[in-house]
């Protein structure tokens, strides 16, 4: 029993088991950085994606206002009113009543106030 | 010799050494001296710079209408080189594209790399035929964004927007005055590509974002352009002149509310426009005023106390010789005031005038006035006009400038030089743009007014303001400029046209009418010149050709700008806009 026990290599289990953690460590550092890369490249290839979508979403804004611009010009309006489509009835100046002096946009941008006026 | 075993390990260990420190200074010499030659070639394969394109700015009105736009639009183009199935392709494109097949397949037939095919193809356009490319496989063609500008007005305000050109530079109007402002920078970013084409994202390097161009805002008013725009169409039906500007501006600032010339052209179609629509007559074209210039002779003899209002002068009974030259007018007055020869509209009287100030006072108050300088205005292609200096005079151009004959004025110089009258005497710089904005609505700048100088003191200027009541009287020449409720001032005028090798055209004139209102606050400022108008000989004068289209014009404008009407005016009979009697023309 002696003898053989003494042909036998002792493992060092702590050791064995240090090298074992250190190499599943490499091991998954390794195919963590791999992945972690194939994800950088798939989230490069999903924001390009996204960046593309936002710019098509840009594109049909810009062509939806170009057409809201058109369809609203004075020259369309006019078009429509002429067409009979807009119908519009110019105010008779006696149907219009003034319930105090117009504010006017002064030089000094002093707009008249009721408690401001003299009462000659 | 006997090497001993050591010796050549010692040798062999020797080459090793010298070998891998060769390999050593190589590599120091690659990495480290020629890193960036080699980097550079190695980036140059892979690594570019992606341009990022800047937004052109917007034009708007002045209560932020949109007057000029951008559409994104697409640039088709191919690489022959990369093209699978050549046949297949012509067909698709011609077809999607509405292009001959005979130009796309001579196209496509090439060995060029890069092939314009359409430019400015609408965006569902594109997206179709981008779709049926990849469904049936085909490869070499590629879309590049691009974008085309829009003008939704069409025709209205064409000589001041402007257009741009082919790559995008503005070449005309504000969109050539302010092309720096509109146009923006653009940005770039490195990029890396693999081997299809295609960018790698990870390896993005170096970024700038690209600055839009500013939002241009206006000064004109759209609701007031309508209105002249619709007015000088109907003048154009009704007269037909060759020609014909109008325009409106605030007095107190120098702002122009609103400018509109014939002929003119659609902003969309610009491609099929004439030189001569193009134009813009305001600033690019001169005219004699005629009677119109009287303003200038009356305010330049008033402010230097040589006469006062109501100070008379004899009128020789309509004909005086001066220089050899009888001078005429249309008329037999005797006695006329200051006052009256600005409403009758005298020649005789101010010639008088002019007289008693000199050739070079009375020049110096035209230049003054801003005769025979730009106004500076923000506009490409303003002339100067034409002023010749006292030493060229003849000896009756003293008796023929005052009357509006002999010089070259811009429209716009007229209608600055009423503003002068209208404001008190300042001469201000007359502006076309309001601010400028990011596209985010920040405030870049804001132009306030200008005031060049004071040309006549307030008191001449509230002097020349009251004869000219009297000119849009039942007294004066342009009664038919009246408008009901409110009180105008304002002056006609009717020139001989100069024609194209000298001396007047007979039977050729041109009309204008030039006033404010309403005359004790004015608001506006309004000029309206027609160009030889076809109408009868015995009504082609500015009181009843221009002083109508002005009278409407004033009319709708004080209605939009809620202008109160003059009290004692409402109550009384609307007065009829009457034709004008043989007396009072001019």
């Amino acid at each position: 029993m002696s003898r053989s026990r003494r042909n036998w290599n002792e493992v060092n289990a702590a050791s064995l088991a240090r090298w074992i953690v250190l190499t599943g460590f490499l091991a998954l550092a390794g195919l963590s950085y791999v992945y972690l890369n194939l994800q950088l490249y798939h989230l490069g290839d999903r924001k390009k994606a996204l960046e593309n979508e936002v710019a098509n979403l840009k594109a049909q804004n810009e062509v939806a206002s170009a057409q809201i611009a058109a369809l609203t010009s004075r020259s369309a309006l006019q078009r429509r009113l002429k067409e009979g489509y807009l119908k519009m009835i110019p105010i008779a100046e006696h149907n219009i009543v003034r319930l105090s002096v117009p504010a006017r946009n002064q030089d000094d941008q002093v707009q008249p106030v009721s408690n401001q006026r003299v009462v000659k | 010799m006997k090497w001993n075993s050591r010796t050549r390990c010692a040798l062999i260990c020797l080459g090793f050494v010298l070998l891998f420190s060769a390999f050593s200074f190589r590599l120091i010499y690659l990495q480290m001296i020629k890193h960036d030659q080699y980097a550079g070639l190695a980036a140059e394969k892979h690594v570019i710079k992606q341009p990022i394109f800047a937004e052109r700015g917007t034009i708007l009105d002045a209560n932020n209408e949109v007057l000029a736009h951008n559409v994104p639009v697409e640039t088709i183009v191919a690489d022959a080189s990369r093209l699978n199935e050549v046949d297949a392709t012509v067909d698709l494109v011609s077809e999607e594209l509405k292009l001959p097949r005979g130009e796309v397949s001579d196209k496509l037939h090439s060995d060029r790399r890069y092939i314009v095919l359409k430019r400015e193809v609408a965006k569902a356009n594109a997206d179709s035929l981008r779709q049926k490319l990849r469904a049936k496989n085909l490869r070499g063609i590629y879309f590049e964004q691009d974008a085309t500008r829009i003008y939704p007005n069409g025709l209205m305000l064409c000589h001041v927007i402007g257009f741009t050109d082919f790559d995008h530079r503005g070449i005309q109007g504000v969109e050539g005055s302010l092309d720096q402002y509109l146009r923006g920078q653009e940005g770039y970013r490195y990029i890396e590509h693999n081997r299809a084409g295609q960018e790698i994202v990870l390896y993005r390097g170096q970024e700038r974002a690209p600055r839009n161009g500013y939002q241009v805002h206006l000064t004109v008013d759209l609701n007031l352009q309508n209105i002249v725009e619709n007015e000088i169409d109907a003048a154009m039906g009704k007269y037909s002149p060759k020609k014909a500007t109008i325009i409106l501006m605030r007095p107190q600032t120098g702002e122009i509310l609103a400018m509109a010339n014939r002929p003119a052209f659609d902003l969309n179609q610009r491609s099929e426009a004439k030189p001569e629509q193009m134009k813009n007559r305001a600033i690019c074209d001169m005219m004699e005023p005629g009677s119109t210039f009287k303003i200038v002779t009356a305010a330049a003899a008033l402010n230097e106390h040589k006469f006062s209002l109501d100070s008379y002068i004899f009128c020789e009974s309509g004909v005086w010789n001066y220089g050899g030259t009888p001078l005429h007018d249309h008329a037999a007055f005797k006695d006329l005031s200051v006052k009256d020869i600005l409403v009758k509209s005298s020649n005789i009287g101010a010639a008088k005038l002019a007289v008693s100030l000199g050739d070079q006072k009375f020049y110096e108050y035209i230049r003054r006035f801003g005769f025979g300088e730009r106004t500076g205005v923000e506009l490409p292609g303003e002339i100067p006009g034409l002023i010749r200096s006292p030493n060229s005079w003849s000896k009756i151009s003293i008796t023929h400038i005052p009357m509006g004959h002999e010089i070259g004025v811009t429209p716009l110089q007229m209608a600055t030089a009423m503003c002068a009258i209208a404001n008190g005497g300042k001469l201000m710089t007359p502006r076309i743009v309001k601010s400028t904005t990011t596209s985010d609505g920040k405030t870049v700048s804001t132009l306030k007014p200008i005031v060049l100088r004071q040309v006549i003191s307030p008191q001449t200027a509230n002097q020349i303001g009251t004869a000219l009541r009297g000119v849009v009287s039942d007294r004066g020449t342009a009664a038919a400029a009246a408008v009901p409720g409110f009180t105008i001032a304002g002056k006609t005028g009717t020139a001989q046209k100069v024609g194209p090798h000298g001396g007047y055209e007979k039977g050729k004139e041109v009309v204008s009418f030039c006033g404010y209102l309403p005359a004790e606050n004015p608001q506006f400022v309004g000029l309206v010149v027609l160009d030889d108008a076809q109408t009868k000989p015995e009504q082609n004068y500015g009181g009843t050709v221009a002083g109508p289209i002005f009278s409407r014009i004033a009319e709708k404008a004080a209605r939009y700008l809620d202008l109160e009407p003059h009290e004692e005016i409402r109550k009384a009979i609307p007065v009829e806009r009457v034709a004008l009697t043989n007396s009072s023309r001019h």
